[in-house]
């Protein structure tokens, strides 16, 4: 970042949610997911964002529930560190230093205090067991590694605990190895490549009950392997559905169901034991990278590569989305802002615009342009979104689509969405007929004529054909009188001019801020065309070099026009005198003009980073510059206009008053410029508001609470007066006897937890006093309420504990009495 | 509120603060629905406990939370930067006495205030910077709820009769109750400040106007009542001398939502929109700058009506001010199915009217389709061909003429022109003497020229369905040269629409050029005029060559594929094994115990798919013995197709 003081680059959209596979916490109600530098967490109901766990300073590479307290959540990351967080609140509580960078982390309960991590020595990745030091420090050096398997795969899917963690399971390549912690002996496999050269492994998972192993493999295949203890007589079976590598595996807790997905997007759940029944999830959207299951088995979750994850109830029915910024590989389309509702549009899914909310910085929707269906392959042309433009007033939206097959012509469809004003809902879509191609080679460029007056709408698009055609939307005559509201057409398309310059191929497009010139750049040469009568009304050119950009400056410096070259030039020429202004030689990737301003924005580059600056055309001084604002070429930007105008005195934060640029890395990441006033209004506007937790009851654990108060009171009655009182007076045998039993059984166990929790430190009693609960509410009162009490059990204050186990310890007096 | 409101109850209907992310609406059956404003559609559906005893009366946003950023360190140049303003918790009111706190982020209720009111609880607000939230109730007491540990602070009683409604001022000192009259309390000492009387029914809005201080002389707030058609501004002054109200606002009805937006100077006005009972909206601007005789009328209304022929009134539910001017974000429609919008709002024009098709027909159960996928509407058609009269034009000619005599008799005499014309079209179609024709093509001529120059486009359908290739000759003959080229344009256009439109317009296309193109040449801007007809001849043939070849290939594999179903129909397979194959045995490549099962994988799909090319082989055998005279039939159909292929292609 280069000191310019008040004005800083700053991401949006969020880093990639699906680099791992996302944790869901015991309740199935949170879920926490790697993400760039921190840990976020949402809830699987709303799908929204409650918490970011910041603290790593580099990429988070595993997130995993600590196995011995299922309220708290490691975190391991490439700088080294393993982190452990209290998520519900958004608490650090422990911080381990490893010194090593750490690619993945596996637990298991079995292994109380240590974490198996992957990291990399010599070139090669090794499986290491690491112990967590106890400590009640907040941060902790690890001292005690030893390493569990050498040469691993720094994928996080290809190590898997098996069986209550008595071995672990690895494959790479084509070797499977499994690590037997009893005997301390390992165990490994090679398949032999020759024949089938595609039998690779790609993931690793094993049932949690069963001595099985699951493996996924580049074929599709899925291998479930048995008897791997005994030598020479495992035996394995061959499961085949997907026709693309198996990308991930997860067994259900009870290992009931194996789930399995890939590229086909398709969630396959087999049952165990009886393989040939499936069950099938299909049409998830991107590519499958990651499955993963809630500890209660309720929840499903899919990471796709379409920076979305999905979270699937067990009766594989969809529940929730949460949604990223899409980033595809490339984005096609440039960047825009709906002028209606201020939103970014981009290219998003295959076939789709997505519709993202600057100001919420959240997807709002993607839109379906293609309507075809999306098929999964590696080398299939499909058709892909490459241009679209909104008209002035957002009524309108065109959109070019084309597929480029190996040996055929372009396909191109132009599409021309129609925004239905009175239903508020909709984009209503017009398409040429399929019969016939708008243009005969790839369109260059797509531009709306920006007419004052909404009567005609122009949209100009150019071709690689060496025509550029003009196409108009005649008036809504018909709709006008048409008393039937299904009959409602809208105003229909035509082509209304096509021009050609000396047979050259038109590569740019561009209208002046009133509508009255269009500039289409011909290779080397500009031309002026007037869209009412389609006069040429000059040429300009700037040899050599062809024509990259062209723009039109706006407000008072409306008689120039931009353009860059080839060559590095970028040329103003004055359209008065259709003579050259000026020139100066700088690489310009990109030029832009603030659709609010006279500004322009003009993306250089310059040794591998690109610089920014903006300018007005009429002044020889740029207004802002900004040295390397990020690596690589920057290809697409936006000025979004400002909800709320800021008003920065600064002269170099001035032309971020109106507008806000933003501009997407070659990494596809969404970049803009804030300036410290705005992030100091941002940050003074919001105080944090503070609302104790332990409020935070359910209605059925108020419910619960009070039937459970009159039940302790029940009870101390029967403690105390069972004895005295006439048998006329106590309630019926049958009501006393369910109760005495109960107390009963509780009374035995809850002792034993006490013994241990009196000696334990008060988090180990915690954790004892967990199990104890809930078997103490295992017999339930009323069966009816069986299913509520599960889930009031984590609403269960300390406090109600103690109290609870209070009454617990009168009970057996009670009882030591009765048996004397 | 609820109580008081008159026959229609109020339905709480609030717009989450500053982003105005949400509506949140409790609709007539108790469930608490929070609307997305940017994708309209329903967010989250919450069902209290007790959502049909106790109704919830009052709905109000808390303050906008913010995500923890953890220890206040900068990051790199990345990351943070962005501070989310997320509306969270939301406080209701029941008709039991409770409060409940719902998190919108969690989706779940938070917590509920309850043992403090006995009855209905009118009236809840967020304290805007602390964690206390006020309720006012119909038993008479304010209660001061703190947040933090879930217990009421204090609880006072405010009046003889029912709180209806409270308001908290903006920098947190003073609370404003409404019940017999209106108290104003300071929040410190609990200690009434001032009281303001003069309405005469139970007042439903109370809202702070400025953001200044109250020793300034300059601290207004905003009541309006039931059945009250006008707002009042009271001013907070110095001296103690507030008995009156200083300003009023006019209405159409009493008002239901207010929202406001606060001025922090004398310079600023004060924004106002009031959504009413009637469902109109009326927004005010006002600088608050002592009293007023004249009540104010608003500067700008708006109403919204559907879009049927005699179009109804859609009432308006809740209106939000957002920080641009002239942005308004509107709620409107049903309860259960409300529609947002944010409009932008002329405010020149004294009265708006927006029309808007709303969905009539309620469903209870909305489906909510768990995608972040929006499919376009293609409910009529799919795929819409360009060129306005293209898909209208009729594409079956004659039968269309009864319906054309059904419109509206405004052109009288060439109604009855046509009218004549089809009868005399069917009447030669079906064999009738030709005598007529010349007559006919006279008029065609004429009517073209008319429909050409009026551009009226049925008139021009009219003309345009004839088939007959004779009259399209004489006519075109018959036209003067000055109507060629706008015949021209016309005959462009629609041949740019559906294909069997454009069939029509080919002959016309060509007796033109066969009968005029001597006109056309003459024409020194031919190029541009008839460039876009060329374009469009130029691409809509270039895929004919394409057509015709798949067209050849798929009757080959059509014939193919029928010939071999009526082979199989006599063909029987022998069943016996032609060859066997032996396994070989598994000691080729053993390296280690562990490969040989593998190894046996890989070789038995091996042997799979040397089975089936044999079987494939045998069944091929078999066909090729015993049909011999089937594959010569094939060749000779490919021969036919070859030759059509050509035909059609010259």
């Amino acid at each position: 970042m280069v000191g310019h003081g008040e004005i800083r680059v700053v991401h949006r959209g969020g880093s990639k949610l699906h680099f791992r596979a996302p944790t869901i916490s015991a309740d199935s109600c949170f879920l926490a997911c790697a993400s760039g530098d921190c840990v976020k967490v949402f809830s699987t109901s709303t799908e929204e964002c409650i918490h970011h766990l910041r603290g790593h300073t580099d990429l988070v590479t595993g997130t995993l529930l600590r196995p011995s307290n299922h309220l708290q959540l490691y975190s391991c990351s490439l700088d080294g560190t393993i982190r452990l967080w209290d998520f519900t609140d958004g608490i650090l509580i422990k911080t381990f230093v490893v010194n090593l960078p750490i690619y993945s982390m596996v637990a298991s309960a079995k292994h109380e205090g240590v974490v198996f991590v992957v990291t990399p020595t010599h070139e090669l990745f090794q499986l290491v067991a690491v112990q967590l030091p106890p400590s009640p420090q907040q941060q902790g050096e690890v001292l005690d590694l030893s390493a569990v398997i050498d040469d691993v795969s720094s994928n996080p899917a290809a190590t898997a605990f098996g069986r209550e963690g008595e071995f672990i399971a690895s494959v790479k390549g084509s070797r499977l190895e499994v690590y037997f912690f009893r005997k301390e002996k390992s165990f490994s496999l090679k398949e032999n490549n020759e024949k089938n050269k595609k039998n690779t492994f790609t993931c690793v998972a094993c049932h949690p009950k069963d001595d099985c192993i699951a493996t996924g493999h580049e074929d599709g295949k899925i291998r479930l392997w048995r008897n791997l203890n005994q030598k020479k007589e495992y035996t394995y079976l061959t499961l085949h559905w997907h026709h693309a590598a198996v990308s991930s595996l997860c067994f259900t807790p009870q290992g009931t169901n194996l789930l399995s997905g890939g590229v086909e997007s398709v969630l396959v759940q087999w049952r165990y034991k009886q393989e040939n029944q499936k069950d099938f999830l299909p049409r998830l959207g991107g590519a499958i990278t990651h499955i993963s299951v809630s500890p209660d088995g309720v929840l499903f979750c899919t990471s796709h590569s379409d920076n979305k994850i999905t979270v699937i109830k067990n009766n594989v029915k969809v529940s929730a989305v949460i949604q990223g910024l899409v980033k595809g590989e490339r984005v096609r389309t440039d960047l825009l802002v709906d002028p209606r509702s201020k939103v970014l549009v981009l290219n998003g899914r295959p076939g789709h615009l997505q519709f993202y909310s600057l100001q919420r910085d959240k997807l709002l929707y993607n839109l379906d342009i293609v309507q075809q269906e999306f098929i999964h392959e590696d080398g299939l042309q499909q058709f892909e979104v490459v241009h679209a433009a909104f008209n002035s007033s957002g009524n309108w939206l065109a959109t070019v689509e084309e597929r480029q097959q190996k040996s055929a012509d372009v396909e191109l469809h132009l599409k021309l969405w129609a925004f239905q004003e009175q239903t508020q809902s909709s984009w209503f879509f017009w398409q040429f007929h399929p019969d016939w191609a708008p243009h005969e080679a790839q369109v260059t460029a797509l531009s709306f004529c920006p007419s004052a007056d909404h009567q005609t709408t122009m949209l100009v698009s150019t071709s690689k054909d060496g025509h550029f055609k003009a196409w108009a939307a005649a008036p809504d005559a018909h709709a006008a009188n048409a008393d039937a509201p299904d009959h409602t057409e809208g105003p229909s398309w035509s082509c209304d001019f096509v021009g050609t310059y000396h047979g050259l191929v038109p590569e740019r497009c561009c209208f002046s801020a009133d509508g009255s010139l269009l500039a289409v750049s011909f290779q080397k040469v500009v031309t002026l065309w007037n869209p009412n009568s389609w006069e040429l009304v000059t040429t300009l050119s700037q040899p050599p070099g062809t024509i990259r950009h062209l723009c039109f400056g706006r407000l008072s410096c409306s008689k120039y026009l931009l353009g860059t070259t080839s060559e590095n030039l970028l040329c103003c020429w004055n359209l008065l005198t259709c003579t050259l202004e000026w020139s100066t030689a700088v690489e310009t990737t990109l030029l832009l003009d603030d659709p609010r301003s006279e500004n322009v924005a003009a993306f250089s580059f310059q040794e591998g980073n690109t610089d920014l600056f903006v300018f007005k055309p009429n002044e020889p001084r740029p207004l802002f510059s900004h040295k390397a604002v990020c690596s690589g070429r920057v290809a697409r930007a936006v000025f979004a206009p400002r909800e709320e105008l800021l008003e920065a005195c600064e002269e170099s934060s001035q032309w971020l008053n109106l507008s806000q640029l933003y501009f997407l890395t070659p990494h596809m990441d969404l970049m803009t410029f804030t300036t410290k006033v705005e992030e100091e209004r941002l940050m003074a506007s919001s105080k944090p508001l503070v609302i104790n937790d332990s409020v935070a009851e359910t209605p059925f654990s108020l419910l619960l609470g009070k039937h459970r108060r009159q039940h302790e009171n029940e009870e101390r009655v029967l403690s105390g007066s069972l004895l005295q009182t006439p048998a006329h007076v106590l309630p019926s045998t049958s009501f006393l006897c369910s109760m005495f039993v109960q107390s009963l059984l509780v009374s035995v166990t809850d002792s034993r937890s006490e013994e241990m929790a009196s000696d334990n430190e008060e988090e180990d009693s915690e954790e004892e006093m967990e199990p104890s609960s809930r078997s103490e509410r295992a017999p339930p009162p009323t069966d009816s309420t069986a299913a509520a009490t599960a889930v009031a059990a984590p609403a269960l204050t300390k406090a109600e504990l103690r109290e609870l186990k209070r009454v617990r310890r009168l009970d057996l007096s009670w009882l030591s009495g009765v048996c004397s | 509120m609820a109580a008081d409101a008159g026959s229609t109850p109020l339905l709480p209907c609030v717009f989450s603060p500053k982003s105005q992310q949400y509506l949140a609406v409790c609709a007539q059956d108790g469930r608490l629905r929070i609307w997305n404003t940017d994708s309209k559609t329903l967010y989250q559906e919450y069902v209290p406990s007790a959502h049909l005893s106790a109704t919830c009366t009052c709905i109000s946003w808390g303050p906008c939370r913010t995500v923890k950023e953890g220890p206040t360190r900068k990051k790199r140049k990345s990351e943070a930067g962005h501070v989310e303003e997320k509306s969270d918790l939301l406080a209701m009111g029941t008709a039991a006495g409770t409060v409940l706190i719902y998190s919108a982020a969690k989706g779940a209720l938070h917590c509920t205030l309850d043992e403090g009111h006995t009855g209905a609880v009118n009236c809840v607000q967020w304290h805007p910077t602390e964690s206390l939230l006020y309720s006012g109730s119909h038993d008479t007491n304010i209660i001061e709820w703190d947040l933090q540990t879930g217990k009421a602070r204090s609880k006072w009683k405010a009046d003889r009769g029912a709180v209806t409604s409270l308001c908290v001022s903006h920098d947190g000192k003073l609370l404003l109750s409404a019940a017999h009259v209106i108290k104003m309390w300071d929040l410190e000492t609990k200690e009434v400040y001032r009281t303001f009387t003069g309405h005469s029914s139970a007042v439903t809005t109370l809202c702070f106007a400025t953001t200044r201080p109250p020793d300034s002389n300059s601290l207004y707030f905003l009541s309006g009542a039931a059945h009250d058609r006008l707002l009042s501004v009271w001013q907070v002054r110095q001296d103690g001398k507030d008995k009156n109200s200083v300003v009023s606002f006019t209405l159409t009805d009493e008002p239901r939502h207010v929202d406001l937006v606060p001025s922090n100077s004398k310079e600023e006005a004060v924004r106002l929109a009031v959504v009413c009972k009637d469902g109109q909206l009326h927004l005010f601007e006002h600088f608050l700058n002592g009293p007023c005789k004249k009540p104010l009328s608003p500067s700008c209304t708006v109403q919204m009506s559907d879009t049927k022929d005699s179009p109804a009134p859609i009432p308006l539910l809740t209106a939000a001010l957002a920080a641009n001017i002239q942005t308004v974000l509107l709620a409107y429609g049903n309860h259960l199915q409300p529609v947002m919008e944010r409009v932008e709002i002329n405010t020149s024009e004294r009265h708006v009217c927006l029309s808007r098709d709303v969905q009539t027909s309620l469903s209870l159960s909305i489906e909510s389709t768990v995608s972040k996928v929006k499919t376009p509407v293609t409910s009529r058609s799919s795929v819409l061909a360009p060129g306005l009269p293209g898909h209208q034009a009729p594409v079956r000619g004659a039968s269309q003429g009864s319906e054309k005599r059904k419109k509206d008799s405004k052109e009288i005499s060439i109604a009855e022109r046509l009218g004549e014309m089809d009868l005399s079209v069917v009447s030669t179609e079906k064999g009738a003497p030709k005598g007529k024709a010349s007559l006919q093509t006279d008029n065609f001529a004429v009517l073209l020229v008319q429909g050409l120059e009026s551009k009226d486009a049925s008139l021009l359908n009219k003309v345009f369905q004839t088939r007959k290739e004779n009259v399209i000759k004489k006519t075109v003959a018959q036209l003067p040269l000055a109507a060629v080229l706008p015949l021209l344009e016309e005959i462009t256009n629609r041949l740019q629409g559906h294909p069997f439109a454009a069939i029509l317009m080919v002959r016309w296309l060509k007796a033109v050029i066969m009968q005029h193109s001597s006109y056309l040449a003459s024409l020194p801007d031919l190029v541009t005029q008839l460039g876009v007809l060329y374009h469009m001849i130029e691409s809509r043939v270039k895929m004919f060559h394409k057509l015709t070849k798949l067209h050849g290939k798929l009757y080959l594999l059509s014939t193919q594929v029928a010939t071999c179903g009526s082979s199989k129909a006599v063909t029987e397979v022998d069943q016996t094994a032609k060859l066997v194959y032996e396994e070989e045995s598994s000691d080729e490549d053993d390296a280690s115990g562990d490969e040989g099962l593998l190894d046996d994988d890989s070789n038995w799909e091996e042997d799979e798919v040397v089975d089936e090319a044999m079987e494939e082989n045998e069944e091929q055998d078999d066909e090729d013995d015993r049909n011999p005279e089937r594959t010569e039939s094939k060749a000779n159909g490919e021969e036919d197709m070859e030759h059509e292929n050509e035909s059609e292609e010259e």
